[in-house]
Formats: structure tokens, sequence, C-alpha cells
């Protein structure tokens, strides 16, 4: 996940690399989504978010089409 | 379960509070020879540890030597993805992660990164819990449910 001064700079390394876009979120977006993942990893009793957790994660911060599916 | 299995659960759990402790602590990632003379087991039993938290996703070893690469989200080698937090410096294997420093260690944070295009550098700030300096947008380049299948380009 890479940080892009706009989406004009997205479009243009996309291009370079000859890869489909994917899909852009806001730097607020991207640390809540950080919070949400990694404010417990440093617990003794850490465990991996389940796939469920991880979905209402994703969905709280308005993540919810298709390319944010986690099942396929 | 065997106890050989129970035992390299243990050994798991405590190689991986170790890890992130130290990382946590000190912005050093630590390595197998490391954490062997830092927990008083093999390093062969810590490698066969640290590819269980491999397997798990706890973290991430390098394909070459089964290093560290990523106790994510510290970055065992310094990257593009600069954190300043705490008083420390972390770096971070992409802005996600970076970001994820912050979180963990529950700082106030300053986080510079190049835009992927064309470098210029750019700042991100973290304070009271709040993205409090923001810039630019965050390109995801793979669908969620393929994050796993090459987590280097990821």
């Amino acid at each position: 996940m890479l940080l892009f001064r706009d989406e004009e700079h997205v479009d243009r390394w996309c291009a370079a690399r000859d890869l489909a876009r994917g899909a852009t979120i806001t730097p607020d977006q991207a640390w809540r989504l950080a919070e949400g993942w990694y404010k417990n990893k440093l617990r003794p009793d850490w465990r991996r978010h389940t796939l469920e957790e991880t979905e209402t994660l994703l969905s709280s911060i308005g993540l919810t089409s298709a390319f944010w599916n986690l099942r396929g | 379960m065997t106890e050989d299995t129970k035992d390299l659960d243990t050994l798991a759990r405590d190689v991986r509070i170790h890890v992130f402790r130290e990382a946590a602590a000190t912005g050093q990632v630590p390595q197998a020879p490391d954490i062997s003379r830092a927990l008083g087991r093999s390093e062969a039993d810590v490698r066969a540890a640290l590819h269980e938290l491999a397997a798990a996703k706890a973290l991430i070893l390098a394909p070459n030597d089964g290093n560290i690469w990523s106790a994510n989200p510290f970055c065992a080698v310094p990257s593009g993805f600069r954190v300043a937090a705490a008083g420390k410096q972390y770096w971070g294997i992409c802005i996600w992660d970076a970001l994820g420093i912050a979180a963990a260690v529950g700082s106030d944070a300053i986080i510079t990164a190049p835009c992927g295009d064309c470098g210029v550098g750019m700042t991100l700030e973290v304070r009271d819990g709040h993205l409090v300096r923001t810039e630019g947008v965050v390109h995801f380049a793979v669908r969620a449910h393929h994050w796993w299948d090459n987590i280097g380009f990821t």
C-alpha cells in the first residue's frame, strides 16, 4: 500500500507498470484501518482478526465495495 | 497435541511477545540469534517458532534467509516509510504499517513517505489518536481477498 500525491499520480504509477488500478482510500481511512488492525499487536494475548472481525473493520470505515470482499 | 507441539506453541508465544516488545521499545526488530540469547533457547528452536508465527501471519519472514522481514507493523530493515514516535525511529513496509506503528505503540507520531509515483516526500501526523496532518491518497493495488497471496507485492 503506497501513498501518492493524488489520483493522477496513482494512474501514472499503474500505467507505467501495466497494472489495473486498485482502490484508493483517504489517509484518514488508512489510519482508522491501521488503528483497528494493529492497536492490540503488542498485547501478549494478541490473536489474528477473524474474517468476520476484519469485515466489520473494513465496513466501519466505508470499505464495502467488491474490492474489499475477503471471501473471493 | 504432542508435548513437542505444545512446547513449540509456547515458545512461539514467547518469541512473539519478545519480538514485538523489543521492536516497540527500541525500533529494532530482533533476529533469531538475538531472540535465542534473550530467551535461552537454541537458535534452531527459535527459527522453528518464527516459521510457526509466519504461518499464522503474525510476522513475515524474508524469502532468502528466513530472517524476520517485518514483525508487522515493524519493518526490520530501513524503508521509505519512516515513523518518528515516542522518541524513536521506526520503519513500516507500507503506509498502512507505518500508520500501524503509531497505533501499536499508542503514541503521537510523524510519518514520512514518498509518493509512490514521483517520490516527493509527504508527511502525516498522528496526535492524541487522530490523524491531524494529512496529504495524498492511499492506493491498494491488490484486492483484499488476495492480500496474502504475495504479501511483499501487496
